[in-house]
């Protein structure tokens, strides 16, 4: 009997203990959201689609008014021709994604064969090999093209990132991911949580920092900065260097799991993509 | 006799904490000042960063310019700079050292008082 209370103490006591250490993704992504209903009460959830917007009222009016002549108009139509656009052998993006162009709400997703999360840049290179087409460079270039023509279709949908249970690796790439986002990096020793979560509509010099609910709702966007529209990844990127560390690479299992834990984290907004940022 | 004790207390971790910090710098200056300010302490010492580039890389770790400065330090010591060239490797082999401390000193996911 004492024997069976012991054990019976013991194993609660673990469940306890693994419950605090490791939350379920739904818990995570209620203590995300909760954070930002509590710093931001007037700001209403769906808002946070809009990024910094919705935080920023004097960006806002700056942004709604470059909205008026939207800078990523011409990728949106250089994408509609590549997407229409028949592949040597006479296929077209189509073929892959027979449910297309409105595809961006089924990325990032978890490929069980594969073993890997699929993000939608990875999918579309994945269907230019499968014709025997050149893949295309994710960073800078064509790429942005098409998946702004994608994000623009996609308007409307809403994010919905499934973490399957039934494959423990996928777990495993959310957990990843999520460490990586708690992680402070490089020479300034700052993680992606401490900018986006910890300080969240602070400045950081002329800059309102913008927070990480909805983030990645309106990728590609087109950044003055820039010039172009260019992937979440690129910023990723851009956010490394700017903490000084080495980015990693695009698409890279770091920067795929990354995306897969924050995207889930704003599971249940509208993606509005492309979007137009400074 | 709370107080004293506090103050003890106090006294004893400062002592503590600015000994390990002395310790620490006098180590990594006596590693800086072992390099012998020739062409081959040169070659040396942008080894010794590359090592620590390497290592930090394996844990995720690598800092930004770590890479350029070991480049800066290839380029001084192919112009015959050997002083700048082991400056430049020293500091290169040191952001590496850190990387690696970095990612090692979080391990294991700890999360932030605010995200619970």
């Amino acid at each position: 009997m004492k024997k069976i209370l012991l054990m019976s103490v013991s194993m609660l006591t673990a469940l306890v203990i693994s419950g605090a250490v490791m939350a379920s993704p739904e818990e995570d992504r209620a203590i995300f959201q909760k954070y930002f209903k509590e710093r931001f009460p007037a700001v209403p959830t769906e808002e946070f689609a809009n990024g910094v917007y919705s935080i920023d009222p004097v960006g806002r009016e700056n942004w709604e008014a470059i909205e008026e002549f939207p800078p990523y108009e011409t990728f949106i139509d250089a994408g509609q021709e590549m997407w229409e656009k028949p592949f040597a052998n006479g296929k077209t993006y189509k073929d892959c994604f027979p449910d297309g162009p409105a595809i961006a709400g089924k990325y990032p997703h978890w490929d069980k064969k594969k073993g890997s999360v699929i993000t939608l840049p990875m999918a579309l290179n994945a269907c230019l090999k499968a014709n025997g087409e050149k893949p295309l460079k994710y960073k800078k270039g064509p790429i942005n093209n098409i998946l702004s023509y994608i994000a623009y279709e996609s308007r409307g949908q809403v994010t919905n990132v499934v973490i399957p249970k039934d494959d423990p690796r996928a777990m495993e790439a959310y957990e990843m991911g999520k460490k990586f986002y708690f992680t402070k990096r490089g020479q300034l020793n700052f993680s992606c949580a401490n900018c986006h979560l910890q300080n969240a509509g602070m400045r950081l010099r002329t800059e309102i920092l913008s927070p990480a609910l909805g983030h990645t709702t309106h990728f590609p966007v087109y950044r003055s900065k820039w010039g172009t529209v260019g992937s979440l990844h690129r910023r990723f990127t851009g956010c490394n260097k700017q903490v000084r560390a080495k980015p990693f690479k695009a698409h890279g299992e770091e920067y795929r799991n990354l995306e897969y834990f924050l995207t889930y984290q704003s599971n249940g907004l509208e993606l509005n993509g492309p979007g137009a940022r400074k | 006799m709370q107080k004293t004790k506090y103050l003890g207390i106090l006294v004893l971790a400062t002592i503590l904490i600015g000994g390990i910090g002395c310790a620490t710098a006098g180590s990594e200056k006596s590693a800086a000042m072992k390099t012998e300010m020739t062409a081959d302490g040169a070659k040396q010492a942008i080894a010794a960063a590359k090592a620590a580039q390497k290592k930090a890389a394996s844990v995720s770790g690598e800092w930004r310019d770590t890479g350029k400065i070991i480049k800066a330090a290839e380029k001084a010591l192919k112009e015959g700079d050997v002083k700048t060239a082991i400056k430049l490797a020293n500091k290169a082999r040191v952001q590496g050292e850190r990387g690696y401390e970095q990612m090692m000193a979080q391990k294991d996911l700890r999360l932030p008082a605010y995200f619970k």
